[in-house]
This record gives C-alpha cells, sequence and structure tokens, in this order.
C-alpha cells in the first residue's frame, strides 16, 4: 500500500515548524484565508468508527452519523492537536453542531461558525466575502496577524495551483496503476496537507506510478464521502472499477481558479462557482449534467450512490436523480450506509449484484 | 401567467357566489349550534365559538385554491416567507406545509407520504415534505385539488430542508424557483446579513412580477405589511393571554387557530379574524373559563405539535390536571410584530424574517424558553424532539438539561415526529409523560 502522511502527522509537524491548525467541518471554507494565517486547516470528516455514546449526550440518534462523530471526536479528544474549531454551515445538522458548539459544549478552542450563501446570484458571491472578511477579522484577533492584500493573493495562488494539480491529477488516473483506494487516500490529502505539500506529493505519485489502470467495470460514485474506504477494495474485488466521483469531500471540491482582484471576491468565487452540490443548492438538473459529463468523459458504465444515513440533502435529490440516469440509459444503485458501521455483507451484495448488471 | 377568462368565469362562479354563500351558511350554522364538540367537554372548556370562522377561512382559502390557476397566479412557498411581496402581486399563496400538517390532522398523511415512498423518497425526509411530495405525485389531498403552482418561493429561515425540497418542486413542475436565503443567527443577526435577505427581496421583485404579469404597485406593498403587522401584533396578543390563570387557551388551541397567521399573512381578513378571536378570548377571561377546566400546572410545548395526537394529547394532559399554556413554535408567527414596518418594507422583512426561532442558535432559543416560563409562571416543559425537524431538535439535549439543572424547571423530551404516527410509540410516550406528570407533583 502506497505511504500517505496521515492526519495527525502532519498535524504535529505543522506546530512543531511554529503553525497553527484549524479543525474545519465539511464542506466548503476558503483553505487560502486560513493559510494566510500561517494557520494549517485539517478537515474532520467523520472520522468513522467512533463510540458516539460521547456525542448522544447532546444529539438526537437522527441525527447523520458524519456529525454525531466530529462531535465524538471532539469530546475524545480527537481535536486536541487543533487551535481553532471553524464549521462552515452546509445542511441543518452542521447548523446545529455549530450552535451546540458556541452555546453548550464549549470547547476549549475558539470557535467560529461561517455561513455559506445558497447560490451564486451576485448578492450571494458578496456576503460570502462578507463572510470570509468577517474570518478574517476573527483570526487577525487570535493570531495577530493582518495579512496584506498581496499576501492574501499569494495564499489564493498557492491553494489554486493545488486545485490545479487535484484537477490533474483526477484526469491522470486513467495513466497511473494506483489502485482506488491509493488512488483516493492520495488524494484526500488535501484535505489536511499544506498546498504547496500536496502539489510535491501529488506529482511525486504521478510520476512515480505512471502505466496502466487497473481493469475493472467503470463506475461514478456519488455521496458525501467514501467511508469505510473498504468499499473501494470492495468495489474493485467485485471486478469493477471507480472511474470518477462526485463526492462531496472530493470531486465536488475541485475549485476552479476565481477572477476577481479582491481576495475576499476572488475567494467566494472559487467555491461558489465550483463543481455543482446540493448543499449549496445547485438545482437538480444541473447537477444531473455535471454527472452525464463526467459519464461522457470517463467511459463509466453506471453510478452507484453511497450516502450516509439520514442525509437529507442527499436524499431529497435522489429519485430525480435515478429516474433522468434511467432515461439517459444510465443505471444506478443507491447503497446507504452508516459510518460507524463495517461495511455490511449485504451492501457488498447489493453492489456486485450492480456491477454484474452492468457487464 | 396568461390569464384564462373561462378560469376566471369558473373561480367566479364556484367561489365567489357559491363557495362563499354555502361556507357563509354553514358558518352561520354552525355559531347557531356552537362548533361540534369532538374534545372531551367535562375536562377541557367547550370549544372556541371563533372556530366556524376558522373553518370558513381555511375553507374559503382551499376553495379558492382549487380554482385559482388560470385565474391568478399561484406561488408555493415556505411557511415563514417574506409572502407579503406576493400577496401585494395578487398571488394566490399555498403553503405545503400548512397542507401537510392538515394531512397530519386529518390521519391522512401516512396514505399520501406512502406514494412519495413508493417513488423513492426515503423516510428519513421530512414528514412534511413527504406529504407534499406524495400529495404532488398522486393528487391525493383532503381538499379536493391544489392548484399548480407559477412560481416556487422558499425561505430557509425555517430551515435547508425547504431548499432540498423545494428543488424537487422545481424539477417536478418546471417553474422558476426564489430562494431567500436568510443566514443562519448563531448570536445575534448581522448587519451584512440582513443587508444580503434584503437584496435578495429586492432581486426577487422582477421575477415575481414577470411571473404575475404585473407591477408590484408599493402602496398596496405597504397596506399588505400593515395588515401583517395588525394580524401578527393580535396573534400575539391572544398567546399573551395565556398568562392568566386559568389560561383562557391551550397551545393545542392554537395549534388549530393558527393555520390564518401561516397562510393568510397581509390579509384584512385575518386581522378581523384575529380580533374577535381575542375577543372571545379576554370575554373567557371575564368569565373565569379555562382552557383546562381543573388547571393545576402549566407547562411549555417546544417544537411543532404532534399533528395526528392534538386532541388525545390535550385531553390526557387535561384528565391530570395539565394545562400547555405556551409555546416557542406558535410564538414565532407574533412575537416578531414590532420588527415590521411599512415604510421600510424590504429593511424590516430582512429583519423580521431573518430571526424566527428557527433561525436563531440553540443558546438563544433556551433563553427565550426561560424567559416564557418566567413570563407565563409555567410548572415545566415538554420539547417534542420532532424526527422530521432537525433545526428545531438539534440542542433540545441540552435545553432540557439546563432548565432542569440551572432553572429548576421539569422538562421532558418527547420522541415523536409531527406528521408522521408511525415514529410515534403510543406506550412508550405515555409511560414518559406519566413519571414526568409524577414529577410536577
Amino acid at each position: 500500500m502506497l505511504d500517505v502522511p496521515g492526519r495527525k502527522s502532519v498535524c504535529n509537524e505543522f506546530k512543531e515548524g511554529g503553525g497553527r491548525v484549524a479543525a474545519v467541518m465539511p464542506i466548503h471554507y476558503p483553505r487560502e484565508l486560513i493559510r494566510a494565517f500561517g494557520v494549517l486547516p485539517i478537515e474532520v470528516w467523520g472520522p468513522p468508527g467512533m463510540d458516539i455514546s460521547y456525542s448522544a449526550a447532546h444529539l438526537q440518534p437522527y441525527v447523520c452519523s458524519m456529525v454525531h462523530n466530529m462531535l465524538a471526536f471532539l469530546k475524545t479528544g480527537g481535536l486536541d492537536c487543533a487551535d481553532y474549531i471553524i464549521v462552515p454551515h452546509a445542511c441543518d445538522s452542521l447548523q446545529g453542531l455549530g450552535s451546540l458548539l458556541v452555546d453548550f459544549v464549549k470547547p476549549p478552542h475558539p470557535v467560529f461558525p461561517l455561513y455559506m450563501p445558497r447560490g451564486k446570484r451576485p448578492e450571494d458571491v458578496e456576503f460570502f466575502a462578507s463572510e470570509f472578511r468577517k474570518l478574517y477579522d476573527w483570526l487577525s484577533s487570535l493570531t495577530g496577524k493582518k495579512p496584506s492584500k498581496d499576501q492574501l493573493m499569494e495564499s489564493i495562488l498557492r491553494e489554486e495551483k493545488a486545485d490545479e494539480t487535484l484537477a490533474r491529477f483526477y484526469d491522470f488516473r486513467t495513466e497511473m496503476s494506483l489502485s482506488v483506494r491509493d488512488f483516493y487516500r492520495v488524494l484526500r490529502t488535501r484535505q489536511y496537507l499544506p498546498a504547496e505539500e500536496f502539489v510535491s506529493f501529488v506529482e511525486r505519485v504521478m510520476d512515480e506510478y505512471a502505466g496502466d489502470p487497473p481493469d475493472g467495470v467503470p463506475v461514478i460514485m456519488s455521496g458525501i464521502v467514501p467511508e469505510p474506504m473498504d468499499v473501494l477494495d470492495e468495489i474493485q474485488n467485485l471486478g469493477g472499477l471507480v472511474v470518477d466521483d462526485d463526492f462531496a469531500c472530493c470531486g465536488r471540491r475541485v475549485y476552479p481558479a476565481g477572477k476577481s482582484d479582491d481576495p475576499f471576491i476572488r475567494m467566494a468565487e472559487r467555491i461558489l462557482y465550483g463543481p455543482p452540490d446540493v448543499t449549496r443548492g445547485d438545482l437538480i438538473e444541473e447537477r444531473f449534467e455535471h454527472l452525464m459529463e463526467k459519464v461522457k468523459k470517463s467511459g463509466a458504465a453506471g453510478i452507484i450512490f453511497y450516502t450516509v444515513k439520514f442525509c437529507e440533502p442527499e436524499l431529497f435529490d435522489l429519485p430525480d436523480m435515478r429516474r433522468r440516469l434511467k432515461e439517459a440509459g444510465i443505471p444506478s444503485v443507491h447503497v446507504e450506509v452508516d459510518i460507524n458501521d463495517p461495511l455490511s455483507h449485504q451492501t457488498i451484495t447489493r453492489i456486485g449484484a450492480f456491477l454484474e448488471v452492468l457487464v | 401567467m396568461k390569464r384564462d377568462w373561462r378560469a376566471s368565469l369558473r373561480y367566479y362562479w364556484n367561489v365567489k357566489v357559491l363557495g362563499n354563500a354555502y361556507l357563509r351558511w354553514q358558518r352561520w350554522k354552525m355559531e347557531r349550534k356552537g362548533p361540534p364538540r369532538k374534545w372531551r367537554t367535562d375536562i377541557l372548556a367547550p370549544p372556541l365559538k371563533i372556530g366556524a370562522r376558522t373553518k370558513e377561512l381555511i375553507s374559503r382559502h382551499y376553495l379558492e385554491g382549487r380554482y385559482a390557476n388560470g385565474h391568478k397566479p399561484v406561488a408555493w412557498v415556505t411557511s415563514g416567507a417574506p409572502v407579503e411581496i406576493l400577496q401585494a402581486l395578487g398571488y394566490y399563496v399555498l403553503y405545503p406545509e400548512n397542507h401537510g400538517a392538515l394531512c397530519g390532522a386529518r390521519k391522512v398523511s401516512v396514505e399520501i407520504a406512502s406514494e412519495a415512498e413508493n417513488a423513492g423518497y426515503s423516510r428519513d425526509i421530512c414528514s412534511y415534505a413527504r406529504t407534499d411530495i406524495g400529495a404532488m405525485l398522486s393528487g391525493k389531498t383532503p381538499v379536493g385539488k391544489l392548484p399548480k403552482p407559477d412560481l416556487l418561493f422558499a425561505c430557509t429561515n425555517i430551515c435547508q430542508t425547504v431548499l432540498f425540497w423545494y428543488r424537487v418542486l422545481a424539477e417536478h413542475f418546471k417553474v422558476p424557483l426564489i430562494v431567500i436565503d436568510t443566514p443562519f443567527v448563531y448570536t445575534s443577526p448581522e448587519e451584512h446579513s440582513i443587508e444580503y435577505v434584503k437584496k435578495q427581496l429586492e432581486n426577487a421583485v422582477p421575477i415575481a412580477e414577470e411571473v404575475a404579469g404585473k407591477k408590484l404597485d408599493y402602496k398596496k406593498l405597504k397596506q399588505v405589511m400593515r395588515y401583517s403587522r395588525m394580524a401578527a401584533d393580535l396573534w400575539l396578543q391572544v398567546m399573551e393571554r395565556g398568562k392568566n390563570r386559568p389560561a383562557p387557551i391551550s397551545v393545542f388551541d392554537q395549534f388549530i387557530h393558527m393555520a390564518p397567521i401561516v397562510e393568510m399573512r397581509g390579509k384584512p381578513e385575518t386581522v378581523d379574524f384575529y380580533a374577535a378571536m381575542l375577543k372571545e378570548v379576554d370575554e373567557r377571561i371575564e368569565k373565569g373559563i379555562g382552557a383546562v377546566r381543573n388547571e393545576q400546572r402549566r407547562l411549555l410545548w417546544d417544537n411543532l405539535p404532534i399533528w395526528y395526537k392534538l386532541r388525545e394529547l390535550s385531553e390526557y394532559l387535561a384528565e391530570r390536571g395539565v394545562a400547555v399554556v405556551a409555546s416557542t413554535y406558535t410564538m414565532a408567527w407574533g412575537e416578531l410584530a414590532p420588527l415590521i414596518d411599512p415604510e421600510k418594507p424590504f429593511e424590516s422583512m430582512a429583519r423580521t424574517y431573518i430571526q424566527p426561532i428557527l433561525n436563531v442558535g440553540t443558546g438563544k432559543k433556551l433563553e427565550k424558553m426561560k424567559k416564557m416560563i418566567e413570563e407565563f409562571q409555567l410548572d415545566g416543559a415538554i420539547l417534542h424532539s420532532d424526527r422530521s425537524c432537525k433545526p428545531y431538535s438539534i440542542g433540545q439535549v441540552d435545553q432540557r438539561n439546563r432548565l432542569i439543572r440551572d432553572y429548576g424547571v421539569p422538562a421532558l423530551l418527547l420522541e415523536a415526529d409531527h406528521n408522521d404516527p408511525r415514529a410515534y410509540a403510543e406506550e412508550q410516550a405515555r409511560a414518559r409523560l406519566d413519571a414526568f406528570i409524577e414529577m410536577l407533583y
């Protein structure tokens, strides 16, 4: 298995170098702004396999396991290495988590809830930029730093380069001998590696692993997060191959470069004009067209919707997305998981049966 | 919207002539005989006489909807949406959530929601949304027929669910969707957030005008806002009468009579209705009539009603001398009345609609509950942990704990769902209520 730097070691190394760390919850936030203050954002997507009795003291059982785990992780010391916590607004459950942290849980870390507007109209861009200015002031008050416009632009360009590398890594996947699981392990280092280290790491992987990709029935996965990651191995064992994704933690965050000279507006543009995402309010039609582009580009024979239980944003779109795909001749299957459960045999059988249909 | 003279003719004949006459006659009959006593009057006060008018208003509203297409523009809106703009443009406004509640109260929500579930919608999504989507897909409704929308108008101040739900409606009906995004108020409303909402409202006007085929008359908008404020203020006064001992109305009465303030804000008849309701409630106070005949203990209700259990819960509690006299939910449509300023329509709409209880932080909500407990002199609180409403429910575990620990107020977390009886365990709920009531005495 490919050697990939882990979150904890990256966090410790960064702090040993005199930097600070912000634990950031899903989904969209301005990495470049946080980095401009010498703070490294390290994302918290769960993690899977937590003991949710710690979060159950605050959250009802009908809240998704992602949010339960974030809280359980915090309460069991998982975020002790972080100096700050940032909670972007993505759904009602993350909104609730942000509010709980501010009002009741009150961790030792300062907490910043960041509201993401639902749309890409001029007023949405302007509002998001205002939220970033507020985040700038907050970080400034905590770090004592006031990055200049040039420093902000420098940070933005660094992250834009990392996102451009990320996009190239996606395009290059058909020319690499990496297993799907390793491909996603590398890709997900974008969630915690400093941008410049991510770029050099990915470049190195692309050089070292240039070659024929694994074989398999090509499929696309869509959802929030590919957890447990065993699912990627299982798909490959069953004769399938994940050739692209529409995951909130991966493919939906291949942000384009911004255009504005105003750093705050530019950061807002990058996120709001990114690939369609249900949590940002993009229409079902836009999501469908985006998926169809991916199907055409990757030659995928089918789509696996892989959702986390109780994730309303994903669940609302499914019937119409699947109907549209069916009309376009693209088969799909829906699999629902709780990220604390191991991959069930039932799920594996379901995916296996779906792959057989595609052959 | 293209107006069809045949549709207008049908509208005038069926609504204005036949419908109005029939509904007035029905109301007159009910007022003479008194509203039907379906609930136990040995432990509860007789139903409010205003019930005859509530029935008339709601029936007329849905009757109008039945014949609205082709005669007036139709908008489907969320319950916390700044509807004044649409009212001023002459839209017929339908609230799918209210329709969902009506289906719940008539105990047909499971049948209708099943239509959505059979089409692939998960039972883990909001039961209002499932009921609405089920009605959309099957045409099933207890009100005869729902009009098709020409415009969809969703405001995120009650939840993000409406954003996902209305995208489904937009996909189905292929009509414009206006989203008014109201940033969540974690601590206090911020100026850049208010400015953002204001801009969205201003930018919504040309879209709503284009669909309606007419320009917004700003004088009319101000008038609509005046009616909105008057009705909200009267509704607030009605609820505040619950401070009297015995409380003249319970929250169960409020749940039944809140429909006009939710779906008919900005109309003169709504103002008249709540003025009449206030008068009747004051008469009850003068006569010393309590909603619960033997009021011993007084409670707060938090979160949405359990629509399919209104009568059962009301009677069960009344039997034990418990009156539920205040609710954070019904209060949401009254408490912001002072913020409505007809002279500054867009700014005041932005300020008002950004901070209903569902769009403010968990700590703010606890403060509100504490204030209500003090002002209404309450002995405890029931927090309905509503499986279908995450924004209202997340935070309740801590809120309950704080009420007990910091304020010494007994509080119960009651697991249920506002519209799906399949998520309500009768025996378990009763056992919990029994234990809770024991603590009150």
